[in-house]
């Protein structure tokens, strides 16, 4: 499958980084291809295009805060879970996506 | 014969205690005529020239009272008397007392075992101990021995009361200070009273011993006065016991049970109700690790001898001697307000790694105060020592003072009974010259005046001594008292660095007539022969806004000015500073105040003089952006306040500050520059992200809210923030939404907060796992901290934290952290994982 992906927590200090990392590293070993925005106390970094948006099956929102610029995903399948449950159970998200 | 009735409502919100009875008593007391205060709601009545019958009738607001007066002079008792509770009772009531200072109990004591209580701070420090139980006067229940005879003890229990009477009235005639004569008089007027007198002599007719009647008469008059609903009448309760204390040893010819143990423990706490002056100096300071009182206010004589021995003290905590175990460790801190009543094993934890901290902060701040204090933009600033003793100078240049910007030479004026000599004062004015070694020593003429009045200068009393002949207007009547302290300090002047400073000049011609004084001393000493300097500065207090707007004019006379905040606020908002209604009216944060000092600071530098400033404003941490933004030569404060002044100094920027002081002058009220400098937090200088001492390896901590105490008691430790408590808050805001356990043993607590001055990682590994909620529900072994500031984090940080964040993610990382044997290899495994690049500082 093919994912873009948003993470943002309150402070952006440690849970937006935290997430990026476990999904991407459960991606990699699940097989899916991933592409994985963070919204955190830098600003928006490895920020996805309108094509990444576009060519992606679904997109995923770990995140406790509204994502920033959301109007990029119009019309995309969203899946949007807690950051911490990226973090805590990340396999767990995959699924939701398959659903 | 005429009687009279005075109907009236109590008007005082406190009701009718000590000193507005004292008010009544005294007025009545002035005639023949009986009176009698009748309370209506009860019917109940007392002899109105008895103070202590008065205050044990217990009168409220608002209870409908009577005054009934009969008598010869009953006429005149009535005008004066209505006069008294018409007009002047409903203003004779002191402000309230200020509400006891914020005090927040640290959240890792927010645990069942934990008995705390709340105090005023009076002394600052932290002092642990065993807990000693001081009673104050105590008076004996039953006094072995019958009465002889009535007659015989009555002619006891009169002499006693002569006796006492005549001891109190000698010891206010020896001229006490104001304080002491305060409290003499209060207890004199007990033992005169009526009521005292006729109860004790009732219970001598009903067959008691004089001794036995007396301490009956002190119990029943204590115990009326503790069942009270206002405090300060409450208070009176130890005066009368101690008036009763001191009648028992007068009939009995020798001193009750001491009330001061014969020995402290090698670490004391000492509990008491109050404590007299003479109980507190018979304690051995050495042990005395602390000091609590019940009642007593902070400037009670006890409390102000504590403060001068530096003991932790405490006061106003209710009921401390009913919550602490004599024999038993208590823990006063006086920097927050607290009474930890019982040593549990969290408790012992906290202070100890507190007391750590503050002794690592001082020595850090101690160390860094022997350089001069430049602010980040290098812009540097003399802070220099006010003295008033030449004890405090050697104390001043430990504490790294950059010179003494104020010598007071008031104190080798007073408490004696002629001036001291030229020679006298001259050794003392060199020997701080020597000790300074090079730097300015800036001695101040006498300032005395009808506030501070000297006996021997037979001044006479002033209406308003503060606006009376005070400072160098005093002078030109004591020509030959000027003309030796201008030949001592001449003479002083051959020995080092010293500077002239005159006090209270508000007109150009008051510095002519000094420099023609100097003038003639240097005259007199050339033609003794005696060395002094030819080019001795000269400068002049700015404390009168007359001199603040002449600065060009005086500017011609003298070579450098100094800024007395205190006098200067309270001249140009005629507001006296002592009075706690205008609290408010004169504050050095007001607009006005600060455009006049911003004028004061150009006109000096426009001149080519130096300015300083000293004053209660030297030593805010909140102002002193303020005054670095004025651009003020030199400050000067307390010696013990120049380290952390020193560091602050170093955390600011000059051109931040200067903007501030503009946006201030700007403000309408000093309550908008005050929300500007809660605005205004500067970042310290810069620092690495994470040191070594931020590193704990194997921490004893047992909670989260420990762990979270005690990094953030390191960073206060390492100067990475002023208030611990504040970056705890704000870690636990954080922790508020939801905990920050990872799973795998780790927790990241964090938080963006101005409460620290640098970005800032610490690092702890528990000996023993505790519960965080964590994700995988795991405890926690390995707690990792991140404070970041919330208004100018720096970028590189930011991204070192995000990497920090995405490793932990990996078992290696977490192993490789758990298994480092020591902080180095913590701080190698951090380094490398996240390529650091800034080195340990």
């Amino acid at each position: 499958v093919k994912i873009v992906a948003v993470t943002a927590c309150a402070t952006g200090i440690a849970h937006t980084y935290m997430a990026a990392e476990q999904l991407q590293k459960t991606a990699r070993a699940l097989g899916h291809e991933i592409k994985i925005e963070t919204q955190g106390s830098m600003g928006i970094e490895n920020e996805l295009s309108p094509q990444d948006i576009r060519e992606a099956d679904v997109a995923l929102f770990a995140v406790d805060i509204s994502v920033e610029q959301s109007e990029r995903f119009r019309g995309k399948r969203i899946v949007q879970v807690p950051v911490h449950e990226a973090i805590k159970n990340p396999k767990a998200v995959f699924e939701k996506l398959r659903s | 014969m005429q009687s009279y009735e005075i109907a009236f409502e109590c008007p005082l919100p406190l009701g009718l205690h000590a000193r507005p009875a004292s008010l009544v008593s005294e007025t009545a007391a002035r005639f023949a005529a009986t009176t009698i205060l009748i309370k209506e709601p009860d019917g109940s009545s007392a002899d109105a020239k008895s103070v202590l019958a008065l205050i044990a009738l217990e009168v409220r607001r608002g209870d409908r009272c009577v005054l009934r007066i009969a008598g010869e002079d009953a006429a005149a008792a009535h005008a004066a008397l209505r006069a008294l509770v018409l007009k002047t009772l409903p203003q004779a009531d002191a402000p309230l007392p200020p509400p006891p200072a914020a005090m927040q109990v640290p959240r890792a004591l927010r645990i069942p075992g934990v008995t705390w209580r709340a105090g005023t701070p009076a002394s600052p420090g932290i002092g642990q101990g065993i807990v000693v139980l001081l009673g104050g006067p105590v008076l004996p229940a039953h006094i072995p021995g019958p009465a002889i005879s009535r007659s015989e003890e009555e002619r006891r229990a009169r002499g006693g009361l002569a006796a006492v009477r005549a001891a109190l009235a000698a010891r206010l005639q020896a001229r006490p200070d104001a304080l002491e004569a305060g409290i003499l008089a209060a207890q004199l007027a007990m033992a005169r009273d009526t009521a005292l007198e006729s109860r004790i002599l009732a219970r001598v007719e009903s067959g008691s011993s004089a001794a036995q009647a007396v301490a009956d008469t002190g119990t029943y008059f204590a115990a009326r006065f503790r069942a009270a609903e206002s405090a300060l009448v409450r208070e009176r309760a130890v005066d009368i016991e101690d008036v009763c204390a001191q009648m028992l040893e007068a009939i009995q010819g020798s001193p009750l049970a001491a009330a001061a143990p014969a020995a402290l423990p090698a670490a004391a706490i000492v509990v008491a109700g109050t404590l007299a002056p003479r109980q507190l100096l018979a304690l051995d300071r050495q042990h005395l690790c602390g000091l609590v009182l019940e009642h007593a206010g902070t400037t009670s004589h006890a409390v102000i001898l504590a403060r001068s021995f530096g003991i932790p003290t405490l006061t106003g905590v209710a009921d401390a001697r009913a919550c602490v175990r004599a024999g038993g460790e208590a823990i006063v801190d006086a920097d927050a307000g607290l009474l930890i009543c019982n040593l549990v094993p969290e408790a012992r934890r906290h202070y100890d790694r507190r007391r750590w901290a503050l002794a690592r902060r001082h020595e850090r701040l101690t160390q860094s105060a022997q350089r001069p204090a430049v602010t980040r933009d290098g812009r540097p600033l003399e802070v220099a020592a006010s003295v008033s003793t030449r004890e405090e100078i050697g104390v001043a240049f430990a504490h790294g003072a950059d010179g003494i910007g104020l010598f007071r030479t008031e104190m080798l004026f007073m408490d004696r009974d002629s001036p001291p000599s030229e020679d006298e004062q001259a050794a003392i004015y060199a020997e701080a010259a020597r000790l300074a070694a090079g730097r300015t020593v800036i001695i101040r003429t006498l300032d005395v005046g009808g506030d501070k009045p000297l006996s021997y200068l037979g001044l006479p009393p002033e209406k308003n001594p503060f606006l009376g002949i005070r400072g160098v207007r005093l002078y030109p009547a004591h020509r030959d008292l000027v003309a030796a302290q201008l030949r001592a300090i001449l003479r002083a002047s051959s020995a080092g660095r010293v500077w002239m400073l005159l006090p209270m000049v508000s007109h150009l011609e008051e510095v002519r007539w000094v420099k023609e004084q100097i003038g003639a001393a240097q005259r007199e000493l050339q033609a003794a022969g005696v060395a002094f300097a030819a080019e001795m500065p000269l400068g002049v207090m700015l404390e009168v806004p007359a001199a603040a707007l002449l600065v060009d004019q005086l500017s011609d006379e003298v070579g450098f000015f100094s800024i007395g905040t205190n006098d200067l606020a309270q001249y140009l908002f005629a507001a006296d500073r002592g009075d706690d209604r205008l609290a408010g009216v004169s504050d050095v944060r007001h607009p006005a105040f600060l455009r006049l000092l911003v004028r004061v600071v150009r006109d000096v530098h426009a001149r080519g003089r130096w300015v300083g400033l000293c004053g209660e404003m030297a030593r805010s941490r909140r102002d002193l952006p303020l005054l670095l933004g004025l651009g003020l030569d030199e400050i000067s404060a307390a010696a013990p306040e120049i380290p952390a002044i020193k560091a602050a100094v170093a955390g600011h920027s000059a051109a931040a500050c200067a903007a501030l002081l503009a946006q201030a002058t700007a403000c309408k009220s000093a309550a908008e520059v005050e929300a500007l400098q809660a605005a205004f937090h500067p970042a310290g200088p810069a620092r690495a992200l994470v040191d070594p001492e931020l590193v704990v390896l194997e921490s004893d901590s047992a909670t989260k809210e420990e762990v979270i105490a005690e990094i953030a008691n390191g960073f206060f430790a390492a100067e990475r923030c002023d208030d611990p408590q504040a970056v705890e808050e704000a870690v636990w805001a954080r922790e508020a939404v939801y905990a920050t356990g990872l799973g795998h043993g780790f927790a990241v607590p964090h938080c963006r907060t101005d409460a620290v001055t640098a970005d800032s990682i610490g690092v702890v590994r528990l000996a023993q796992p505790i519960p965080w909620q964590s994700l995988d529900e795991e405890p926690v072994r390995c707690v990792i901290l991140l404070a970041i500031r919330a208004s100018d984090a720096e970028e590189v940080h930011l991204r070192i934290l995000a990497l920090l964040a995405r490793r932990l993610m990996h078992a290696e990382f977490r192993e490789r952290l758990l298994g480092a044997p020591d902080r180095e290899a913590v701080l190698q495994c951090l380094h490398a994982e996240l390529g650091l690049v800034d080195a340990p500082s």
